[in-house]
Order: C-alpha cells, then sequence, then structure tokens
C-alpha cells in the first residue's frame, strides 16, 4: 500500500504562504498531475512529498506512515528533476547504482537492478558513458532510470519534460505512460503544460496560489469545471469566456448585445455572469447562435478554427467542423447548443 | 589582407603581445642565463649563458641545507594549500547553499576584511602567535592563511553554477551533507579546485612577509626566505641567487603546468 494522504499541509518562507492548507488523497498506483501556472506551489508542494522541503504544518502520509519528519531517503520515493540533476562525473552505470551503493546493497545486486532498468528503458548501450556526452532525452531516461533502480513506492516528477523539444516531449510523454502501465506504482508529476496533465493523469490536480482549485480525472476537470480558472485553464485551445448579465429570457453578453442566448441554468435576472464555452462545441447544428465577423482562419487539416469577434474585442475561438470554405472577413454564425454552456458568477465560482 | 587598416591594427596588436611576451619571459631568461654566469659577469650585465653553472649549483648547496628547506617548503605550502581548499571550499559551500537571515550580512563583513592590509595585522597577529607560544612553528604560519577570504569568495561564486538539484538528488539517494559535499560537490567542482590550488600553492610557496617574521631559526625556514638571504651577505653572489631562484620558481611552474588545463576551465566556471 503506498497511497498518499495530504492533510492541511502548510509551507511558509518566512511570511510568505506558499502553500496554504492543502488536503488530498492519492491512492496506490494512481498517476496524479499537479498542474498550474508557474508560482502556485506545484513543485514546492511535491519537493515537500519527497522531504527536500519541511512542512510548516499539517500531516503527510506515505502508506499509512506520517512521515513529516523522515529523511528524503526513507520515505520511499524517488525523483526525476527538470534539469535531470545526474551526477556529472559518474558513468551512467554510476548514476544509476549510487542510491543502492550508499545503501549498502551487495554489488550484484545492484548490478542486476541497474541491468532490469537499462532493458526497460533501452539504456543498455549508453551505461558506460558520462551525461555530458548524452542528449537530452537521453538524460532524461537516465533520470527515470536512477529513479527505478531504487523501486521506490512512489515516483515525483519535477516538470520532467520541459527541456526537451517538442517533438522529443511527446515521444516521452508517451514513454511515461507506458512505463507506468509497466512499473505500476504511485506516480505523482508537476507539469505546467496541461495538454501532458490531461495526457497522463489518473487524477489532475490543479494549483493556484498556494491552494487547490479543483482535483478531479481529466473529464471531470474538462467537463465539469468548478470555477473559472480550472475552465480556463484544463483544455486546449483555452475555453471562451465571455461577461454578461442575465436578463428575463436569456443571457446577454456584452461583445453580442445583439443576441439573447438561452441561459442552461435558472438564474435571477440582473446577475452578473462570465459564460464558457468550448471552442470544440461550437455546433452547426446547434440551437442558439451568435453573430460574428471573422478575423483570422487557422486551417489544421482536420480541424478549421476561427478567431471571430462580435462587437467587442474580445476574440473568441471557434472550432469550425472544417469549414474550409470561411475566410477572413465573413460574417459567421457561429452556432451551439445552449447546454455545452457554462455559467460562472462573479466570483468565480461555477453556477449550477 | 585587403584592408589596409585591418593590417595595421594586427601589426600594432603583433608588437604589443610581442612587448608583453618579452617583459614576462625576460625575468626568467635572465634567471637562468644568470645560473650559468659568474656574479662578476652578471653585474657587468652578460645576457649570455656562460660555463659556471656546476660551480653555481656547488657553492649553493653547501651553503643552504636544500633536504630541510625543501621539506620546510613543501610543507608549509602543501598542508597549507590542502587545509585553505579544505576550510574555503566549506565555507563556500555554506555561504551559497544554505538560506539565512544574516548569511549576506556576515559574507560583506569578511568582504570588508579583505580590505584591511596584512601589514596592519602583522603586529597583533604576532602579538598573538607569542602568547600561544607559536613563534617558529608551522602552525604559525599556517593557521592564518587557512580561512583565506578571497578563495572563500571564489568558492562561493563558482558555486553559485552548481546546480541545487544536484544535491537535492543526493539527498534523495541518502547522502547526509558532508557525503553530498565529498562524493558530489567535490568531484564536479574539481577544476575550481585546480584553478584554487595554483593559487594558493603559489601563494604559500612564494609567502615572504609572515614567515620571516615568525620563523627565527634556520631549520625553520623556507626557501623563499633562504633565497631572499642569499642577497642579504655582504657580497652577493648573484650566480648563486639565480641558482636559489630556479629551485624557488620549479614547484609553481610544475604545478602550474601539471593544472593549467583545470586552471583555464575554473576560471571559466566550473560547471557545465
Amino acid at each position: 500500500m503506498s497511497g498518499l494522504k495530504l492533510r492541511n499541509v502548510k509551507k511558509s518562507f518566512g511570511a510568505v504562504d506558499v502553500i496554504k492548507g492543502v488536503d488530498l488523497d492519492i491512492e496506490d498506483k494512481q498517476f496524479v498531475v499537479f498542474v498550474g501556472p508557474s508560482g502556485c506551489g506545484k513543485s514546492t508542494l511535491l519537493r515537500m512529498i519527497a522531504g527536500l522541503e519541511q512542512i510548516s504544518s499539517g500531516d503527510l502520509f506515505i502508506g499509512d506512515k506520517r512521515m513529516n519528519d523522515i529523511d528524503p531517503a526513507h520515505r520511499g520515493i524517488a525523483m526525476v528533476f527538470q534539469s535531470y540533476a545526474l551526477y556529472p562525473h559518474m558513468t551512467v552505470r554510476e548514476n544509476m547504482g549510487f542510491a543502492l551503493k550508499f545503501a549498502g546493497r551487495p554489488k550484484d545486486e545492484i548490478a542486476r537492478r541497474v541491468d532490469e532498468a537499462a532493458r526497460i528503458l533501452e539504456l543498455g548501450k549508453l551505461l558506460d558513458r558520462k551525461p555530458g556526452q548524452l542528449s537530452g532525452g537521453q538524460r532524461q531516461r537516465v533520470a527515470i532510470g536512477r529513479a527505478i533502480v531504487r523501486h521506490p513506492d512512489v515516483f515525483l516528477f519535477d516538470e520532467p519534460l520541459s527541456n526537451l523539444d517538442a517533438e522529443l516531449r511527446v515521444h516521452m510523454r508517451i514513454e511515461i505512460a507506458r512505463l507506468h502501465k509497466e512499473l505500476n506504482t504511485t506516480i505523482i508529476y508537476v507539469t505546467h503544460d496541461q495538454v501532458e496533465a490531461m495526457t497522463l493523469a489518473d487524477k489532475i490536480v490543479v494549483l493556484r496560489d498556494g491552494i487547490i482549485e479543483q482535483a478531479g480525472s481529466p473529464l471531470e476537470l474538462y467537463d465539469d469545471p468548478n470555477n473559472l480558472f480550472v475552465a480556463g485553464f484544463i483544455g486546449s485551445p483555452k475555453m471562451n469566456l465571455l461577461t454578461g448579465t442575465v436578463e428575463a429570457g436569456g443571457i446577454r453578453l456584452a461583445d453580442f448585445p445583439n443576441d439573447l442566448i438561452p441561459s442552461p441554468i435558472a438564474i435571477p435576472a440582473g446577475t452578473a455572469v462570465t459564460v464558457g464555452i468550448r471552442p470544440e462545441h461550437f455546433d452547426p447544428t446547434g440551437t442558439a447562435a451568435l453573430d460574428t465577423s471573422v478575423e483570422i482562419i487557422e486551417h489544421l487539416g482536420g480541424e478549421t478554427y476561427a478567431y471571430a469577434r462580435g462587437t467587442g474585442s474580445n476574440l473568441l475561438t471557434i472550432a469550425t467542423d472544417n469549414n474550409r470554405t470561411l475566410k477572413t472577413g465573413d460574417r459567421y454564425q457561429a452556432r451551439f447548443n445552449p447546454a455545452s454552456l457554462l455559467v460562472f458568477g462573479r466570483d468565480g465560482k461555477r453556477l449550477r | 589582407m585587403s584592408n589596409p587598416l585591418a593590417l595595421i591594427g594586427r601589426i600594432a596588436t603583433y608588437l604589443l603581445l610581442t612587448v608583453a611576451a618579452f617583459v614576462s619571459v625576460f625575468p626568467f631568461l635572465w634567471m637562468v642565463i644568470g645560473a650559468t654566469n659568474l656574479s662578476a659577469d652578471i653585474i657587468r650585465g652578460k645576457v649570455t649563458p656562460g660555463g659556471a653553472l656546476l660551480q653555481n649549483i656547488s657553492v649553493f648547496f653547501s651553503s643552504v641545507d636544500m633536504p630541510r628547506i625543501l621539506f620546510n617548503s613543501f610543507l608549509i605550502a602543501g598542508l597549507g594549500t590542502a587545509l585553505t581548499l579544505l576550510v574555503s571550499s566549506l565555507a563556500g559551500y555554506g555561504f551559497e547553499m544554505f538560506r539565512s537571515k544574516v548569511r549576506e550580512k556576515i559574507f560583506a563583513g569578511l568582504l570588508l576584511m579583505l580590505s584591511i592590509p596584512f601589514a596592519a595585522l602583522m603586529i597583533p597577529l604576532f602579538i598573538m602567535m607569542a602568547n600561544f607560544k607559536m613563534i617558529n612553528t608551522y602552525q604559525a604560519i599556517l593557521l592564518p592563511t587557512v580561512a583565506s577570504i578571497f578563495i572563500i569568495f571564489y568558492f562561493r561564486q563558482a558555486t553559485k553554477a552548481f546546480p541545487h538539484e544536484l544535491r537535492d538528488a543526493a539527498r534523495i539517494d541518502g547522502l547526509k551533507e558532508w557525503q553530498i559535499f565529498l562524493y558530489v560537490y567535490m568531484p564536479v567542482m574539481r577544476s575550481t579546485y585546480a584553478a584554487a590550488t595554483i593559487i594558493v600553492f603559489m601563494a604559500n610557496w612564494n609567502n615572504y612577509l609572515w614567515p620571516l617574521i615568525v620563523l627565527q631559526t634556520n631549520e625553520m625556514k623556507t626557501l623563499t626566505l633562504v633565497v631572499a638571504g642569499l642577497t642579504s651577505a655582504y657580497t652577493p653572489d648573484f650566480g648563486v641567487i639565480m641558482v636559489g631562484a630556479i629551485f624557488a620558481t620549479l614547484p609553481t611552474l610544475i604545478i602550474f603546468f601539471l593544472l593549467q588545463r583545470r586552471f583555464v576551465e575554473g576560471m571559466l566556471g566550473a560547471v557545465k
């Protein structure tokens, strides 16, 4: 059993509160992704789990054991760093076996475990090289290998793909997903890239300013965000967010004063709201419409995105169901089903 | 070379470099040539090699207890360098790795002390050593140099390039702080250590004023003191002095050439 429990965990640096009380349950073998903008505290939270930062208050349990005051080496965790943090003066083999050597394991066991990790990550030919002689992707694999060798209960990844180019990042993302299946252990993964979060996670934890905004499965967060922040953060391209006011019979958007759109829920007239609609939820067969003029067209081949506006300055992103004839300057009826709208109050909370 | 201005610039550069090279190499040349000439020839300004080398060497060895003097010099320079590197790199590591409210204030205080000339410290230091009954001992030479502020500063600057994540990784791998220092920091920073070795070894080897004050008997003296002592004779024998100067220069030259590549790396920044 190597689930994790965080109970009202807090962290302050002097007078600055970085983590302001986090409660979280992570199940055994779950792939959990902490995601959020830079400075939201996601890396700090990971480092607190690792034992690299002291927990100011609250409790951390790994399995059933309270780990607040346990050394990083004895928490049953292994960590992969953004900069890989490989020891530059050691070969790949020595890097991977270093922790075991320090734990006083016999040589043949170290060799066996290093070879096993090298096989999983296809590092066999690189074992006698130094990190300086490896490419970024290879270094990252060695860093993962160093973690695997320790047979940890929990893997911690701190933005492991940020230093790789786009193509390699996609490749390594798949590798990590495969690894999770193969190793079958708990993984906690920090990223600011919501695509990584969506593709890898069993459970996404969205953080902002040291608090959890929402935690749930990728599709829960996508379909049913609790607030404006999560709605805007999850999903690519981003959700369109438009301010408006509720009137009798619908919502009047500031950018579309001529269109009264039906509200998906009952809200008292006069309420100021923000309406969210995802680009891919525009649907030519929808019952409601916004009258827009197209500013920019993006042909991606499989899909065509139109960036269009009403009377205001905000650009709407619209997936046009691959409408290839659309041109800049065209009028476009952006149709949608009212049920796909999400409505948020002025405080940012979702109105249901 | 089509552009005449560029040509002139190149010529000027080479002229300047030639002059600089001459200025730096000539003393060595003169030292080596001088060692082969009699004192009288040197005074006359002879700059061609002569035949008195063996004679100068034998006079030098008969007037100086070379094994003892070399032992003193190597002990003081070697042990002094090792201790200085250890203490100063520990301090540099500590200053850079650990957060503290007073860290920068203490460091600024240290740097401020660099501005106090040794001449002002000499007498209080001597009195202190006298009180500790350490006059004419190796400790008296070693202790004041071990915590070198300049080398602490140098190590702190170099440590800025040492990735904190390496320390984090080592902590997760189960290393204690001193093990991180020994097994990760020191090997990673070896270029910095090499550069510092040259600087500190040269400073210790050539150290003159302080040993002159605290070392009082002949069997405690260092090579630098002995060579300097040769000039104070009533009629200094310059050929012999040149031989002594060669012996005094050789170790630093050897160390420099051995560590030259690392020295350049260390000066450029150790961690790539």
